[in-house]
């Protein structure tokens, strides 16, 4: 009876994973730390918006024009909607899991943007990497070179100027096409 | 149960106390091999409790390094706080904490944890064990998983050293961000992400289109359609997953379809 008890065990053989002495096997798919690369990110706020639990944030400061966007992995639920929304692939679910901190600080990561000043009125109105990153989609969409050159200017412009902006090209439109019969 | 109002009863405040602090280093010092750790759950969904169970099975066999859940807070070394402290367990968690002897280690653990993780704007949550304790360890994950877990107390107890470090980046000149897929005109690869995602949903859809356009991106410059067609079947021949093949073969179309309107 115990000899067969015996046998078996030694048929099993040891099924404890040696980890943390050897690396663990990870399922494929494995959702781990998010990776984020910040000279690719264009600080345009989506993961921020998409994110669940606010584990990314982001903050403007209007007096020094800075963008500050920052994830707490203590917050992060490991949900990929960061990655899935980042339209230029800056931030990307990695297989790293060794998150185990003694602060909370340790569990911060930050990045400091400029913002885009309006070239009207002067006031910050989107993140300067993101505002380069729609002109050169722009760019590739392929527009014809007058048009892309009109959007280029347009978009220097705030979206309260634009509209001012717009509103007066219209006025002209209608004076020239009327010629003052209205 | 007047005593334990929240608003009145001082000896369930929390006390830090410098002479407790120096006793925590030699308690984490001496106990390395032999960690009592007492579980509390403070309003979590239980997939913490599910993760630490499964951390002390064989298979992960937390107990080689001397982690031993027990049942009362008194036997406890360690407090494992689990659970977003919803306000009807901030009580019964100070309790927890008052009959551990001292000196004691709380460890926040999981998301909630650590910060009330996806619960943390709950009007009825306090946001993380460290909102009402003195927390000397955090092991984020939702949950951790056993390997996180004992990697987590293998940290605490010395054995290994902390992998994370906070970071911090500000923008220098110059710096730019690169377009994906520059060679894939934008119409198409929208078109392509959009079908995918309809196709395999939020974050499938978004890799497997990208792995498409990749596939795709090196032969559409110059319209070898045969070209393409071969590639793709010896991908999908690679990976060898019928659900797989249906999408891509469902984004070629897409992809040919485009390509014939232009």
């Amino acid at each position: 009876m115990v000899l067969k008890l015996i046998k078996e065990v030694l048929k099993v053989g040891q099924a404890t994973v040696a980890y943390p002495f050897q690396p663990v096997e990870l399922p494929p798919g494995f959702r781990g730390k998010p990776e984020y690369d910040p000279e690719q990110c264009i600080a345009c706020a989506a993961c921020t918006i998409a994110c669940p639990p606010n584990a990314l944030t982001m903050e403007n400061d209007l007096e020094t024009g800075v963008r500050t966007w920052s994830i707490f992995y203590g917050r992060c639920i490991f949900c990929a909607r960061c990655e899935e929304v980042c339209p230029t692939g800056a931030i990307k679910l990695g297989t790293d899991f060794e998150l185990a901190s003694f602060s909370r600080a340790d569990l911060t990561t930050q990045a400091h943007f400029r913002l885009a000043a309006c070239v009207v009125c002067g006031a910050y109105f989107a993140s300067a990497k993101a505002l380069e990153h729609v002109l050169n989609l722009l760019d590739q969409a392929g527009l014809p070179p007058e048009e892309a050159a009109d959007r280029r200017a347009l978009l220097r412009a705030c979206p309260e100027c634009r509209r001012k902006i717009d509103l007066a090209r219209v006025k002209v439109f209608v004076q020239e096409a009327f010629d003052g019969r209205l | 149960m007047a005593d334990y109002n929240i608003k009145t009863d001082s000896r369930y405040a929390v006390h830090p106390d410098a002479a407790i602090d120096s006793l925590k280093g030699a308690l984490l010092k001496d106990i390395q091999r032999s960690a009592y750790v007492y579980r509390v759950d403070c309003g979590g969904c239980n997939g913490c409790e599910i993760e630490i169970f499964a951390s002390i099975t064989p298979l992960f066999d937390a107990e080689r390094f001397g982690i031993k859940v027990v049942s009362s807070p008194r036997h406890a070394d360690i407090l494992l706080y689990t659970g977003a402290v919803t306000r009807s367990m901030r009580v019964p968690a100070l309790r927890a904490y008052h009959a551990a002897p001292d000196p004691k280690i709380c460890v926040a653990y999981g998301a909630c944890g650590c910060s009330g993780g996806i619960f943390h704007d709950l009007y009825c949550v306090w946001g993380g064990a460290d909102k009402i304790l003195p927390i000397d360890f955090y092991i984020p994950g939702c949950p951790p998983t056993p390997p996180a877990t004992i990697h987590g107390f293998a940290v605490a107890l010395g054995l290994l050293s902390q992998k994370i470090k906070a970071g911090e980046h500000i923008q220098q000149d110059g710096e730019a961000s690169e377009l994906i897929f520059p060679q894939i005109p934008l119409d198409l690869r929208v078109e392509i992400e959009r079908q995918s995602r309809r196709m395999a949903g939020y974050w499938q859809g978004k890799s497997i289109a990208h792995a498409y356009l990749g596939l795709i991106a090196a032969t559409l410059p110059d319209g070898d359609q045969q070209k393409a067609a071969a590639d793709l079947q010896a991908y999908l021949h690679a990976q060898d997953d019928p659900r797989l093949s249906e999408i891509m073969t469902g984004l070629h179309a897409t992809c040919l379809a485009w390509q014939s309107s232009q």
